[in-house]
């Protein structure tokens, strides 16, 4: 008992204030917006009850994480990395199929989505291997082993299939890359080959979608569709390479110095990226690409995600200022808003309480992720630096995506806004990065001066 | 040990990139920011609209129309209502009872269970039973109290009384088109209302219509009706009261119909005010059978009976034309007893204008010459007078400008002039031009309301008031919410000496003239006939006249098409009209 109280001491005074305020306020809202959405009566009813179960899990596995050494995952890197992989291969084996993704295992009363934690595993990981390489970083190897780590966990997961699972992967990667002091034009041919191929086809699909007469459309639209049969690929690589020939050519003339390997990095950058696309364009099924470019054109797929984008505006906006009020929303009680205990939540807290605590939610997000930046800043090694910057990614990018996806300005991935969605893997698993983000905090270093 | 301190170089590094990445968080998340404000705030009042829109739902429950009452309280237009049964799955929870049911069932002789299965099932409002009987109604009321979630609906139906007589005064309802609604759409008309088309029932249709209740419903996504937020009472729309007299009304009518053609219209005006006693086109049609497929024969009806003849038909006023000659040779001082020879026939030029009179009259002065309205004599005055002398006495009586009346669509006819001809044709106007419109011919177009007007400033030796046909307005309650209130025109100048002489000549034709059939020993009547050529038929029957002479009351235009003189065919409908209305005791002044 004793142990236990020194436990929940330990927290206390070691937690960084802001963050865990921040964090309880969110919490707070999103169990007032479930609540509302799925219509509950009392504190029992079906879901509000499973996400304060899940939630107090959180707390607890926070708790336990707190004073857990997170150095020790740094040790035990392989370890977590087999714990991963392990755990990805075996919901393809034993899991269950929910609307066609093979993702979850059946607990019984609840259903566990694993890659909510293979994620934070997956950033743990590559911390630990970062922070290792220490200066090594700059070197070409490092950025090309961890892909190889983000590779096999993305084969995984799009065996299952789960398509927004693995977009929210790229930006962790390129941000902990990026801070780990990876050079930056590494970076920059990675973000031209991922922006290469998911762009091209998804600009496709959207001018497809859009019923565009191509034989009438400008020059650009032309070329775009004749890149779907291989000929227009070989001209281009053909042509771009007469171009840096020509480019290299001309270089030389000036008595400018520029090392040709660049040139070539980067034409093999957009080449990859051109070849990839092609499989990009054949794994996604036309669903898929609908939900992704239907933000552009609500038109698009008036009867699917469409429709839910419109709904889903209305609903934010006919909050207006101070909202309808608890339980008030129209549009979430009448139905018209889709998907609204989950993906469409922040839509139901537009709807509800307005402007203000809308606004207030997107600073509280915000807060929370300066506050846990600042930790990865005061972190006492590498490892822990990078490990919270690597949560900071992920929390950051999924607030972004899905605030961003019900406000109609991003693609309709399916991913939740972490502490508001309904679910019980997400919020267990955003408590278990809260965790980590803790025991970094705990173990600071005291004596360095926060800007 | 700590990184912050063993490898400085690295940290500062790590330090300025984390920065970025927290400049760059700041950065999207201040987009979303803006976004928000944008949906919120910019745009929040029209994403409210389009909310509400999407969740509310009306059902109408159309307004009663006013009535409209003829000039002795006599209703011409009422409502009949016809009743339907709705069930509201949501009014209560659940189902009526099944005793209620069978009782329903009973009432409606069909089993209505399976309808309200459906509703309760769908959300939706149901009709259980349309166009209940009266009895069928009194029993469901009579049974209301265990009938949970229906509801009576009653819908208002216009009903014509003497549909075809009254027809082109009161008009008929149908729905609202495109154009009226662009219209009107400042009035608070909406698609689907159904307005009046033609008639008082146009004219004044915002009086008459009522407003509209019904219930105001919350529906969900599915459609799906979960709420009633409110009823609304529908209100009755306001009462006309018109100043036709049923019984002249329907004689006139009758007198058409059953004339040469049947084809035909008749206007009285009482002079004193400009209410209209009647206003007649023959044949009507009845405004009850509209939306039925009755009313397409209408359409397809050569007699044209949706058209109002009185208001609408232009048509050449032949020798009733010579009262406005004979004024214009009176005033400008042409001798009345100077004497012209007809044989007949008048040869000008190289052509021969004949008289309606084969033999001719013989040697006749002016007085005789309207009395037996001889063209020659009428020839020769026109062209003494010449076209813009009779041009300007026809403005003078108000020609080619509508009466005003309280009716939709009047035409205003037409008076020829040579610069319209050289227009128009090309070619000058010519002697014989004059000489045809001296009789009333030519491009000469009038409405038999127009010659009602004209004949009733003839009666008042120049005064007439604007005709019109409602009287007052009366709101539900009671409260007369319009009144006409007597509109004098712009008076007929002409000297009294010029009045006296044109009234002589008028009571001489019905005394002694072409109007003999209009005689009475003890009721003065004053008038004048006219048989009106038309290229496409027999000739129309005029005949224009008032009484009392010596203290006008009423003034009476009648044209009975393609029926031949107007001596013979209109003159008797006439007659029959003074004789209604002398002996109805209406007749104030005279003996």
């Amino acid at each position: 008992m004793k142990k236990v109280s020194s436990l929940i001491n330990n927290f206390f005074f070691n937690i960084d204030g802001l963050l865990f305020a921040s964090l309880s306020l969110i919490i707070l809202i999103g169990c007032f917006a479930i609540y509302s959405a799925t219509g509950a009566d009392s504190l029992y009813s079906r879901y509000i009850s499973v996400q304060m179960a899940a939630i107090f899990i959180g707390l607890l596995m926070m708790l336990v994480l707190t004073n857990f050494n997170y150095k020790n995952f740094a040790n035990l890197d392989k370890f977590i990395y087999g714990l991963s992989i392990l755990l990805l291969v075996s919901v393809l084996i034993f899991g269950t199929t929910i609307k066609g993704t093979k993702g979850w295992f059946n607990l019984g009363i609840v259903f566990f989505q694993p890659v909510e934690i293979a994620k934070i595993l997956y950033i743990l990981v590559l911390s630990s291997f970062l922070s290792k390489m220490g200066s090594n970083v700059k070197k070409i190897k490092v950025v090309s082993f961890s892909f190889l780590i983000l590779l096999s966990h993305l084969i995984l997961i799009m065996m299952q299939p789960d398509f927004s699972s693995t977009l929210s992967y790229f930006p962790i990667t390129i941000i902990m890359l990026f801070i780990a002091g990876v050079r930056f034009r590494y970076l920059l041919v990675i973000i031209i080959f991922g922006c290469i191929a998911a762009g091209v086809p998804l600009m496709m699909a959207f001018f497809k979608f859009h019923n565009i007469v191509v034989e009438n459309s400008s020059l650009f639209i032309r070329v775009l569709f004749s890149l779907q049969d291989g000929i227009t690929w070989l001209y281009m690589t053909i042509a771009f390479a007469v171009a840096i020939v020509i480019i290299w050519w001309f270089c030389k003339k000036l008595m400018l110095r520029a090392p040709m390997s660049y040139i070539i990095i980067l034409a093999l950058a957009i080449l990859m990226g051109c070849i990839a696309s092609g499989f990009v364009e054949k794994s996604i099924k036309d669903y898929q690409k609908k939900r992704l470019v239907v933000f552009l054109d609500p038109t698009i797929d008036q009867r699917g995600s469409g429709y839910n984008i419109v709904q889903s505006k209305i609903t934010i906006g006919s909050g207006g200022f101070l909202g309808k009020g608890f339980k008030h929303g129209t549009q979430t009680h009448l139905g018209f808003l889709p998907e609204q205990h989950t993906d469409f939540i922040f839509s139901v807290i537009g709807e509800e309480g307005g402007w203000l605590v809308s606004q207030l939610t997107i600073l509280l997000y915000f807060i929370f992720l300066w506050r846990a930046l600042v930790i990865g800043r005061n972190a006492k090694d590498s490892f822990g630096s990078f490990a919270a910057t690597g949560i900071v990614a992920m929390f950051g990018f999924y607030a972004f995506i899905n605030i961003g996806m019900v406000m109609g300005i991003m693609p309709v991935t399916g991913v939740p806004l972490l502490f508001i969605s309904y679910g019980g893997s997400s919020i267990i698993s955003s408590f278990f990065a809260v965790g980590i983000l803790c025991s970094i905090n705990m173990r600071k270093h005291t004596n360095y001066k926060t800007a | 040990m700590v990184w912050q301190q063993e490898d400085g170089f690295s940290y500062s590094d790590f330090f300025v990139r984390q920065k970025i990445i927290l400049f760059c968080f700041a950065l999207l998340f201040f987009i979303l920011s803006i976004r928000l404000f944008y949906l919120q705030i910019i745009r929040g009042s029209s994403y409210e609209e389009i909310s509400e829109q999407q969740r509310i739902y009306n059902t109408k429950e159309v307004a009663p129309r006013g009535l409209i009452y003829a000039s002795d309280g006599s209703m011409i237009v009422e409502n009949a209502f016809t009743y339907s049964l709705l069930f509201y799955p949501f009014d209560q929870a659940g189902m009526p009872t099944d005793e209620t049911i069978v009782k329903l069932n009973k009432i409606l002789k069909k089993d209505i269970k399976p309808y309200l299965e459906e509703g309760l099932k769908t959300g939706k409002i149901v009709k259980l039973a349309d166009k209940l009987t009266t009895d069928e109604m009194f029993k469901v009321q009579e049974n209301k109290m265990g009938l949970n979630g229906v509801t009576l609906l009653i819908e208002p139906v216009r009903v014509y009384n003497f549909p075809e007589e009254n027809s082109h005064i009161t008009g008929y309802l149908g729905e609202i088109n495109k154009e009226e609604l662009k219209a009107l759409s400042g009035d608070g008309y909406v698609m689907g209302d159904y307005i009046g088309k033609g008639g008082v029932e146009q004219v004044y249709d915002t009086y008459l219509r009522g407003i509209n209740g019904g219930r105001q419903l919350e529906v969900n996504a599915k459609g799906a009706q979960t709420q009633i937020f409110n009823y609304t009472q529908p209100v009755t729309g306001n009462s006309l009261y018109l100043t036709i007299d049923p019984k002249l009304q329907k004689l006139a009518y009758e007198s058409l119909v059953n004339s040469a053609s049947g084809r035909g219209s008749v206007v009285i005006i009482d002079v004193r005010t400009g209410a209209v006693k009647a206003l007649v086109s023959a044949p009507g049609y009845n405004g009850n059978k509209i939306n039925s497929e009755d009313f397409n024969v209408y359409l397809k009806d050569k007699n044209l009976p949706l058209y109002n003849r009185a208001t609408q038909a232009l048509y050449a006023p032949g020798s009733i034309f010579k009262i406005v000659v004979f004024a214009a040779a009176v005033e400008s001082g042409f001798d009345i007893n100077e004497t012209v020879f007809c044989s007949g026939h008048f040869d000008f030029g190289d052509r021969r204008y004949a008289c309606w009179y084969k033999p001719g009259h013989g040697r006749v002065n002016m007085m005789e010459a309207m009395a037996q309205s001889c063209n020659v004599y009428f020839y020769n005055l026109a062209l003494k007078l010449g076209v813009d002398k009779i041009d300007e006495f026809s403005w003078r009586f108000h020609l080619s400008e509508q009466t005003g009346i309280d009716l939709p669509n009047e035409k205003k006819g037409f008076v020829p002039t040579p610069t319209w001809k050289k227009a128009k044709d090309k070619i000058p106007w010519l002697q014989g031009d004059t000489i045809n419109f001296g009789i009333g011919q030519g491009a000469l177009w009038v409405t038999p309301l127009q010659m009602a007007a004209m004949i009733s400033a003839v009666a008042n030796k120049g005064i007439s008031y604007r005709p019109y046909i409602v009287s007052k307005a009366v709101s539900p309650n009671g409260n007369e919410i319009y009144t006409h209130s007597v509109r004098e025109n712009e008076p007929v100048n002409l000297s009294s000496g010029t009045w006296d002489i044109l009234h002589k000549a008028l009571i001489e034709t019905v005394e002694k003239g072409t109007a003999r059939r209009a005689y009475f020993p003890n009721i003065k009547v004053a008038g004048k006939t006219g048989t009106a050529q038309n290229p496409q038929g027999d000739d129309h029957a005029w005949f224009v006249s008032f009484a009392p002479a010596d203290n006008p009351e009423i003034a009476i235009a009648i044209i009975v098409e393609n029926a031949g003189g107007g001596s013979a065919n209109a003159v008797p409908i006439g007659r029959k009209i003074y004789e209604a209305y002398f002996s109805e005791g209406e007749y104030e002044n005279s003996k």
